[in-house]
């Protein structure tokens, strides 16, 4: 039995993940728990609609306790000219719960490369995500989209904002007859709805689905992403999970953060997404003048949960002892030493041990 | 094996008249007693019998793959999940309904009586008015009658009800009924399967 079995899933990923990125010279970047309140409230549409908690320091600025790390990355990375941080991190957000409006922490682990993203960068960073769900899980799936498809393309709509956005939920949903319907209500071209409606219903690895992709495209903006979708598939093909990437339409993230590839990571094991990310320009531009980014998350919380820990009880040996001790302590040493664990008390009741010795006259017997 | 919650009751009875005529069904599913879990084995599934109102909560916690639920409990629980296939039966809308004779008064905030007051908070929202929700847990209709409530949001369906009440639909705010939905993990583990399995169901409609 190794550590993987019996340490908890979060604290084995947090161990073993750092080592995969480093091996790639992502290096770690630690911040502060809290920032300035007004540094959140000014990219509020960024983070997760859940309430912020906040504090006034001793100095009396509103401080916040953090409730997104990328923010605090893209502010405070050192950045050059032309070249592309490449960093991750392992730490905690404070966000609150929307069903129970308690706060909780958060741990997270993710990987982020800032400045120029080119084609190589992206495509390492995706194959970063496969490394990460690979040591979470042999049995994962990275699910890959790009917000030029059909986000972009209900974008372009003769539609108002508000049916724009039930448009692109229905296509998160897989709602081929709420599209349908929505479509018709408002009179659209039925070539419009058999497009949107082939975007949601296409699945199935990146090179299965490219040609038909292609042939959904009707602009630039479209073509070009399935150009990056292409770009990815050719790099990431020579890699041991090539086979665990699949184009699915409905992967679609925060339209206000993302601009380009987007993608999430499950597992079979657990009933929602363990990892997400993509290309964040929108986010990065707005704070860092011209910066462009990638990155992804891996939500640890909640994975212990599905990867319970190997208990074999709680010592493997019990020694029962009366109010004579004198010369027990030697003898549990003499155990421990030899590799077992110990545990000493008056009652067994309860304990889960393998073996129980009693501790009489300076002997165990 | 795929785990499928389906709604006990009314609902359910369709529901498993529709499994059993797609040939998905099983002869516990039309007749269960009172068991509440049970297998076929041979075709790999395994059916849950819930609370119409839990179905979309097994599911998007993922102690069920697919299942089937009303609209108006996927719009009330905003559940991220996939939602493939209206079934088109327990069709009904969800209205806003008043006393015969009720005039709104523009001055105040509208008191909704309701059981889905996400449904109805987002409905106002969109049209920019001001409610105070009362949230009920059943006979609905009976708010505005004891003055507890100028209106209610609640689900319709004859209407026969609201006229027995002294009652009428002022308005329809959203179409309900039954859908296949799925949870998005398992989704894409199994995504031949439970296409194959709607697609089925799709052609049982038709």
């Amino acid at each position: 039995m190794s550590y993987r079995d019996t340490m908890p899933k979060e604290d084995v990923l947090a161990l073993e993940l750092p080592a995969v990125y480093e091996s790639f010279s992502y290096r770690k970047y630690s911040m502060a728990k809290f920032e300035e309140y007004s540094f959140y409230s000014d990219h509020r549409k960024f983070l997760p609609d859940a309430g912020i908690i906040a504090f006034n320091n001793s100095d009396g600025r509103l401080m916040a306790l953090k409730p997104d790390i990328t923010l605090s990355i893209v502010k405070n990375a050192k950045l050059t000219e032309q070249g592309c941080a490449r960093l991750y991190y392992n730490d905690t957000v404070y966000r609150m719960r929307e069903d129970t409006h308690d706060y909780r922490e958060i741990r997270q682990i993710g990987a982020e490369a800032l400045g120029q993203v080119d084609a190589y960068t992206q495509a390492e960073l995706c194959y970063l995500a496969l490394c990460s769900l690979a040591k979470i899980d042999p049995d994962f799936i990275l699910s890959v989209s790009h917000m030029g498809l059909a986000v972009h393309y209900a974008d372009t709509l003769p539609l108002s904002h508000g049916l724009k956005k039930q448009l692109i939920r229905f296509v998160a949903s897989k709602s081929l007859h709420e599209i349908r319907s929505l479509c018709e209500g408002q009179r659209l071209d039925p070539e419009i709805t058999e497009r949107l409606c082939g975007f949601s219903a296409l699945r199935g690895t990146l090179a299965e689905v490219l040609p038909a992709l292609t042939g959904l495209c009707v602009d630039q903006t479209m073509r070009e992403a399935a150009k990056e979708l292409a770009a990815l598939e050719r790099e990431l093909s020579g890699t041991p999970y090539a086979d665990r990437i699949c184009f699915d339409a409905s992967v679609i993230n925060h339209i206000d953060y993302y601009n380009g590839l987007i993608f999430q990571g499950s597992v079979r094991r657990c009933p929602f997404p363990v990892l997400s990310g993509g290309r964040y320009d929108l986010l990065a531009g707005r704070i860092r003048a011209r910066a462009q980014a990638i990155g992804f998350a891996v939500y640890l919380d909640g994975l212990n949960l599905y990867y319970p820990t190997v208990t074999e009880g709680d010592a493997d040996v019990f020694i029962l002892c009366g109010e004579d001790t004198a010369g027990l302590l030697e003898q549990v040493r003499a155990l421990t030493d030899a590799g077992k664990t110990v545990r000493v008390g008056k009652d067994p009741n309860g304990v889960r041990a393998g073996q129980i010795l009693r501790y009489e006259e300076g002997k165990l017997c | 094996m795929l785990n499928i919650a389906l709604p006990k009751g009314r609902l359910g009875d369709k529901v498993a008249a529709l499994f059993d005529s797609a040939g998905l069904g099983c002869a516990q599913l039309s007749d269960p007693g009172r068991k509440l879990v049970f297998e076929d084995t041979g075709q790999g599934l395994r059916y849950m019998l819930v609370k119409p109102s839990d179905v979309a909560i097994y599911v998007a916690h993922g102690a069920a793959d697919v299942g089937v639920a009303g609209k108006d409990v996927l719009v009330e629980g905003n559940y991220d999940l996939y939602e493939l296939l209206d079934l088109g039966f327990g069709r009904c809308d969800m209205c806003i309904a008043a006393k015969n004779g009720y005039v709104e008064d523009p001055t105040r905030p509208v008191r909704v009586a309701t059981k889905f007051p996400n449904i109805a908070s987002a409905y106002y929202r969109s049209i920019n008015r001001e409610i105070e929700v009362i949230k009920l847990n059943g006979s609905i209709e009976i708010a505005p009658l004891l003055g507890l409530s100028d209106v209610i949001v609640d689900i319709v369906e004859t209407g026969a009800t609201l006229k027995e009440n002294d009652l009428r639909v002022c308005e329809k705010i959203l179409p309900v009924s039954a859908r296949l939905i799925a949870n998005k993990a398992s989704y894409r583990f199994a995504a031949d399967r439970i296409d194959r399995m709607s697609q089925t169901l799709k052609g049982a409609l038709q």
